[in-house]
This record gives structure tokens, sequence and C-alpha cells, in this order.
């Protein structure tokens, strides 16, 4: 295959998912979370993608697509819970939100 | 000859431009204070990704990408984005600064496993990869996987779709009878 | 003849249910006459037994009915059966005899009692556990009617259960009768191990020495107890505490004989272990001796006669521990007869003086209860073994008895009989002086213009009875002339010594002096207006009760209730309850301790996955 290797695909695609999982652990609004979020499921999908070409295998596509899929809905279903918490007037800083405590 | 290396060296510029892109935006999503900006950046890093797949010849998944995620997704992300209004809050957490050294920990422990991971199992296969046809990545080599080997997952995802249709219905449904107060925290 | 021993020990049962069941429908005077009648129809029951065992030979005199097996287990076998033998025929016609005297007798001492049905309840069911004892025909039936008989006590003892000195006068017969049953049970354990039966006939079986001294002196653990003899009779004075006519029945005549009964029942181990055989007779001449003494400084009128009871006891006690069955059996007839009809007389007195027990506060009371006066006369001659009356037909018999079993043990033991008699003489005397002569006390003063007489029918009657049979009951045994009543119990048991009538009737003059001369001495005292005992020390240590109470007290119940505390203190509390608590409160403080991780953060809730998932990812590929 012309142009780089499938590590160095591999290797933006961790250094991805390791972006994301910082923003995750480390922002405090809810709506930046979320977006993290969805770029560790985009590192995944690189990384999907990228062993596809290498095996030649379809399945890694076809499993990219779904990961797709499902992330459109959980981002549905988080935005909605966004707006619900808005609309409640409750703070959105997930520093904050804790009353589902044990 | 020259024409391949050409074209090797063309690859590898565009691949040099769009990771950078891909890694700078995602950086920048989450970097950014402002919500709308973190958003937007996000668009640009799906846009470089596109790009990435296409180098790796999935076009269909390209495609979806844009038409999906940076379509829709990130549309009602800004919708949303809109809709809460201004917000902005330090770009960092707030709480002890042993969750920020246990999450930066955490992180790095993940991208070194995946590391080692890779380098442990596949280092021998990595470097050669396989002869692939031009339907490789073409629709029509989707559906056919769709609907022959992997029928059970696409029927899974359309379920998972509309129950996350339904959901995003009744968590945007205003309540009946008032909103109750809720005590602030 | 067996239907009469079966009617004789359920009718009184019969009465115990039906007036338990019918509660307050029925009137108090129907319950009493309910519990009087059926405790004469258990005598009619007996005299039927007693008339059909009459009519056959000497040999054909036993005979064992049972109901069914009760209890079966591998080849142990206990049937509920009944004995029809001379021994449990005369002691069916004793206790209900007088049982029916003194329970009409109560009809008119309790009368206006307010829990009258729940007394004679439990009259009725003295008398019949008394009879199951009597009559079970085997081990088992008379542990049963053992136990049962310890139970009523309890339950008469404390009838007036809201005077605490009653409660606990019954808790001490009850504990001290539960250690006799303890020692007893453990020589039915041992009897069952070694002979797997317990039959009356496995007591003549072949056993070890040790085996039938365990048996035996177990056997002597519960007679002691139940018959209040030294080292167990401290809770036979306390048992005064009951009414009279309980003290009359069960602590006179009954109950406290029965430890005497067990003893010639079960004789053939006592023959094979002839040092517990010993034990008993000194055990008896020791409790004679020592109640004797603390009669003398007794005040209270019923614990006088509760003394002598012990006293007479040992000498049944000492009867059957030589081996003179007979006599100790007599000597039971006629004791129940003559101490009955002084408890009832003194019931009488009491109930006259509206309560007064005190002998320092009567005197003079011939005038005024002349009848009662006569009563009490003649059962104090019979007490002291003056001739005609019953009971020199029978002391003296025991006395003899052991003169001529010859060996030190029986010289000493009727030298003890002989000082017994002087005792007695000089106890009887103080009391009759103190309650009937001298001049009228102040009490007696009070009560003297009350004009129904000495007492209601249902009283007197019974007295009037007991009056007779204490003067000719004594007449069915006449040494060298006519001797029915041995013949008849030496078929049951066999005396292991007889004295020569010479020996007897040389015993019965030296033991008849010995009580003349403790009547005068007494009388003396009286006259000059002092008690028998002057010397303060020995006065102090014979009200003490020879410190035996309070020994006890040191020995027992101190240690005991020292180690419960302490074991409460150092164990219960902080192990046993502390633990507990601190298993909940653990629970609690753990749960909250790990309740810490649901912090309801997001944020730890994600780093917690992010490194769950880098340990899962090391498992996975090292373990494949």
């Amino acid at each position: 295959m012309m142009g780089p290797g499938v590590a160095w695909y591999l290797a933006v695609s961790g250094f991805l998912f390791g972006t994301g999982a910082l923003g995750v652990l480390l922002r405090r609004n809810p709506l930046i979370v979320l977006l993290s979020l969805e770029i560790m499921l985009n590192g995944a999908n690189l990384a999907l993608i990228g062993f596809a070409r290498n095996l030649g295998d379809g399945s890694g596509q076809i499993f990219a697509l779904a990961v797709m899929a499902v992330a459109a809905s959980e981002v549905v279903v988080g935005l909605g819970l966004v707006v619900a918490l808005n609309r409640k007037r409750v703070t959105l800083d997930v520093d904050r939100l804790n009353t589902l405590r044990g | 000859m020259l024409v391949a290396t050409v074209g090797n060296v063309l690859v590898w510029a565009v691949w040099v431009g769009a990771a950078f892109a891909c890694l700078g935006s995602g950086i920048a999503v989450v970097s950014f204070s402002n919500p709308f900006y973190s958003a937007l950046a996000l668009i640009g890093n799906l846009g470089s990704l596109a790009v990435l797949y296409l180098l790796l010849s999935a076009e269909f998944v390209a495609a979806a990408q844009v038409l999906v995620y940076a379509g829709a997704v990130m549309v009602m992300f800004l919708f949303v984005i809109a809709y809460i209004g201004p917000r902005s809050d330090s770009p960092w957490m707030g709480g002890p600064s042993w969750q920020a050294a246990g999450a930066v920990l955490a992180a790095g422990a993940l991208l070194v496993e995946i590391v080692v991971v890779i380098g442990l199992k596949a280092s021998g296969q990595l470097a050669n990869s396989e002869k692939i046809t031009s339907a490789f990545g073409s629709p029509a080599e989707i559906g056919r996987l769709f609907l022959t080997d992997h029928l059970l997952a696409f029927e899974i995802t359309s379920i998972v779709l509309l129950v996350a249709a339904v959901g995003g219905v009744i968590l945007g449904a205003h309540a009946r009878g008032g909103a109750e107060e809720v005590p602030p925290l | 003849m067996i239907w009469g021993a079966w009617i004789c020990l359920l009718s009184p049962l019969v009465a115990a249910v039906l007036i338990t069941l019918g509660g307050t429908r029925i009137t108090r005077r129907t319950a009493g006459y309910l519990a009087t009648a059926s405790c004469f129809v258990a005598f009619g029951g007996a005299l039927a037994s007693f008339i059909g065992l009459l009519g056959r030979d000497g040999s054909q005199r036993e005979l064992v009915s049972t109901a069914w097996t009760w209890i079966s287990g591998g080849s142990y076998r206990s049937g509920l059966e009944v004995i029809v033998d001379p021994l449990s025929v005369f002691m069916m016609l004793i206790v209900s005899g007088v049982g029916a005297l003194i329970v009409a007798y109560s009809i008119g001492y309790m009368d206006g009692e307010d829990e009258e049905r729940r007394y004679f309840a439990y009259m009725a069911l003295f008398v019949f556990s008394m009879l199951l004892l009597v009559q079970g025909g085997n081990l088992l039936l008379l542990l049963a009617g053992w136990g049962m008989v310890g139970l009523s006590s309890y339950l008469l003892i404390g009838f007036w259960h809201e005077r605490p000195s009653a409660v606990a006068a019954a808790k001490k017969a009850f504990v001290m009768n539960a250690i006799g049953d303890a020692t007893m049970a453990l020589a039915f354990f041992l009897l069952i191990l070694k002979g797997n039966s317990l039959e009356f006939g496995i007591l003549g079986g072949e056993f070890s020495s040790t085996v039938a001294t365990l048996v035996a002196l177990g056997l002597l653990g519960g007679a002691v107890a139940k018959s209040a003899q030294i080292p167990l009779q401290t809770w036979l004075p306390d048992a005064m505490e009951g009414p009279t006519p309980v003290s009359a029945l069960i602590h006179a005549a009954t109950m406290v004989t029965a430890g005497v009964y067990l003893i010639v029942r079960t004789h053939a181990i006592f023959e094979a272990a002839p040092k517990i055989a010993d034990l008993a007779a000194g055990l008896g001449a020791a409790t004679l001796l020592v109640a004797g003494l603390i009669a003398l400084v007794q005040v209270d009128i019923k614990k006088v006669i509760a003394y002598s009871t012990m006293s007479q006891i040992g000498y049944m006690f000492l009867g059957a521990g030589i081996g003179a069955y007979g006599y100790a059996i007599f000597h039971l007839m006629t004791h129940a007869f003559f101490k009955a009809l002084l408890f009832m007389t003194a019931g009488l007195v009491i109930h006259h003086l509206d309560g007064e027990q005190d002998i320092r506060k009567m005197g003079g009371l011939r005038s005024v209860m002349p009848r009662t006066h006569v009563a009490f006369a003649v059962g104090g001659l019979a007490l002291m073994g003056i001739p005609i009356f019953s009971g020199f037909w029978s002391k003296d018999g025991i006395v003899s008895a052991a003169f001529a079993s010859g060996d030190a043990l029986g010289y000493t033991l009727a030298a003890a009989g002989l000082v017994g008699a002087l005792l007695t003489g000089l106890y009887t005397t103080r009391l009759y002086f103190a309650v009937w002569r001298g001049e009228q006390s102040d009490v007696v003063r009070e009560h003297a213009h009350e004009g129904h007489g000495e007492g209601p029918r249902t009283m007197t009657v019974p007295v009037g009875v007991l009056t007779v049979l204490a003067t000719i009951g004594g007449l069915v045994v006449i040494p060298g002339v006519w001797e029915p009543f041995l013949y008849w119990i030496d078929e049951t048991a066999e005396p292991l010594v007889q004295a020569t009538v010479t020996e007897d009737y040389a015993t019965s003059v030296v033991a008849v002096s010995l009580a003349l001369i403790g009547f005068f001495l007494a009388r003396r005292a009286f006259e000059k207006g002092r008690q028998v005992v002057t010397n303060p020390g020995i006065w102090r240590v014979l009200e003490h009760k020879l410190y035996f109470d309070e020994a006890y007290d040191a020995l027992f119940y101190r240690p005991a209730a020292a180690l419960s505390v302490a074991l409460r203190r150092n164990v219960e509390e902080p192990v046993v309850e502390r633990s507990l608590d601190e298993i909940g409160s653990g629970t609690i403080h753990v749960g909250g301790e790990v309740g810490r991780i649901q912090s309801g953060l997001l944020r730890i809730y994600a780093i917690a996955v992010a490194f769950a998932v880098c340990v899962l990812v090391v498992v996975f590929v090292a373990v494949r």
C-alpha cells in the first residue's frame, strides 16, 4: 500500500483516543465531555478502518459503521439529558452533579 | 516507477496534513473553553478523519462520516449548544488535583498499553498489507457484507437507533403539569 | 381389685382437671367438695384393692397392671403400669385416707380465701401425684410421681404468692428437691445402662458393688432431698409458709415420707450396697438429733411441728437403713396420724387466733378450746411415744431393731434414738405448755369470746377422726402378741433385723422413761418461767438452725451468684452482646466506607473505568 503503513495510522488513532480520554476525564462542561467522547470513538474507528485495510477484510468497515450509528444514538441521549438538565435550571457542571451518590 | 514514487509522496503529504489537522483539532476540542468552538473543532477533526479514511480505501465510510457525523451529529450538537446559551467555564477541572493526576495517569496508561499490545502482538504483520481489489470499501461491498455476513449487526444497529430516537423524544418532551423546582446543588 | 387401684389413682386427677376446667363457673365450696369427694373415692378404691389382696395368698400378692406401653426404645421398654402389692396398697390407704381427711379440713380452713378453687385443684393434683408415686409399677413412673409431688409442693407452698417469703420458700423447696431429682436420675441412667430396665425387679439383679453403691447413693440423694434429711433439710421449715393443711398433708403425712417409701421399695439395691444403707441410717440418726435440738428453740408453732417431723422421719430413715422395713413403714403410718393431727389442731388454734403463730403470744388456751386441747394432747402423747398411743408401738420398734443389729453402728444408732426420745419429750412438752397452759395471753383473751365454737364441722370432724386413729392406730403391732402389720409389709420387704420380744419391751421401758424425764424437765422449766435451753450460746446456734442456711449460702449461692455476675460482665456483655452489636455496626461502618466510592461524580467513575480497562487489557494479554 502506498503512503504510511498501518502503524502510522494506529499511532494517530492512539493519540486521538488518549486526547479524548483526557478530555472526558478533565473537563467540567458535560457538552465538552460528550465531544471528547466523540473523539475517542473516532480514534477507535480509525484503528478499525486501518486494520480493515491492512488485513483486506471488509468487516472492519462494517464495525466502524456500526460504531458510528451507536455513537450517534448515544449523542442523542446525552444531549437530551443536557437539555433536560438545562430546563430544570441545574448547573451544567459535572463536578456538581452528584446526587446519584451511594 | 516515477508515477508510483510521486504517488507515494503525494499520499504521504496528504497523510501528514490530514494527520496533523486531526491531532490539532482533537487537542483544540479538549482545550477550548467555549463549547461552540470545541464543536467547530470537532467538525474539523471529523473532516480530516474522512480524508484519512479515503487514504485507507474506505470510501463509503468516509462518505458516511461526513454525512452522518459531521452532517447530522455535529449539527445536533451545535443546535443544543446554541439552545443552552453562552456558557464558559474554565477549561480544566475543579476538584482535587489527585483526580487530575489519576486522569492523566489513566489516559497515559491506556496509551502505553495500546502501544505495547500492538507492538507485542502484531509487530510482524503490520509491515505487510494485503492486496485488495478495487471493490474494497465500495458501497456495493459494504452493502453485500451488511446483508450477508453481518446481518445481525445491521438489524441490531437499527434497533439501537430506534431506541435512541424514542429516548431522545422522551427526554426532550416538555413535562406535563409544569416542572417542579429541583433543589439547587 | 385392679380396677380399684386404677380408680384410686385417677379419681383425684379427674377432680383436679374438673376444677381447673370449671374455673369460676363452679363455686368455691363446690371445688372443695369435689376435691374431698375424689379423695374419698380414691380411698374406696384403695380399700377395694386392700380387700382384694387380703383374699389372696401371701406369695400371690403382687400384681402389675399395665395400661399401655409408654416408652420403648431399643431393647428398653416402660409401660404405664400400676403395682398392687402390700406396700403400695398400704401407702394408697394412707395417702388417700389421710388426704381425704385433710382436704375435708381445708374446706373449713380455707373458707373465704379468694383463690380457693386453685388451692383445691392443687391439692387434688398433689394427691394424684403422690398416688402415682406409690402406685407406679416401675421406677420411671415413680420418678414421674416424684417430680409431680415436688411441683405440687412448690405450687402449694407458694400458694399465697403475694408474699415474697412464700415465693422464696417455694423456690427453695423446689431447688433442693431438684438436687435429689438429679441424683435419682443419674442412678436411673446407671440402671438402664447396666440392667436395661427400670422395673422394680431389676434392683435385685446382679450388679458390681460399685454400680450398686452408686445407684443406691443416687436413690438416697433423692430420698434425703424429698424427706428433708441432713444435708438437704433446710427447705422444710421454710415450707411452713404454705397453708396449714398443706403442711399437714404434704410436709408431715405424705410427701416427706416418700423418701422412706423409696428406700423400702428399692431395698434390694440398698442391701447390695450396705455402706449406703448405713449412711442412710446414720443420716437419719443425725437428723433426728439435730432437728430435735433445733425444735427446742423455735417460737413458731408450725416450725416446732416441722422440726418434729424432720426428727421423726430421721427415725424412719434409721429404721429403713438398718433393714427394719416393717417398723419404718409402721412408724410412717402412725406418724401420719399424729403429725397430721398436731398440724390440724395447730391450724385450729391459728384459725381461732386469726393468724397468730407465735407461741410466746399464746398461753392458757385450754379453757378457751377444750376439745382441741384434748386432740393436741393426744397427738403430743403419741409423738412422745407414751403407751398405748400409736407412736409408742412404732418408734420403739425401730430403736430395738437398732439394738438388735448388734454392731457398733447399731448401738450408736440405738443410743441416738433414745436421746431423740428425750428430746421429743422436751420439745413437745414445751410446746404444749406454751400454747395451752399458763395464763391467758392478751391475744388469747381478745379472741376468747368468739362464740362460734372451736371451728366449723368440716374442721373438727377430721380432727376427731385423726384423734381416734392416733390413739388406736398403733395397735396393729403388739410385739409378741399380734403383728399383722409387720407380716403384711414383710412380703414386700423382708426385714434384715428382728428384735426379740424382750429386747423390744426393754427398749420401750428405757425410751418411755426418757420421754417422761423430758416431760418433767420441760414442765419444770415452764413453771419456773424459763426456756428449756438457757445457755445463750447454744440458743443462738440452735436458733440459726446450726448455721446450715448460712453455710449453704456461702458455699453455693454466693459463688454461683458471683460467677454468674462475672460471666455476665466479662463474657456476655463484651463478647456476646457487643459482638452482636458490632456485627451490625461494623457492617454499617464498612458499608459506609465502601459507599464513598459512589461519589456521584462522573469523573471518578470514568477514571475507575479507565483503570479497570488498563488492568483488563493486561489480564487478557497475559492470560490470553
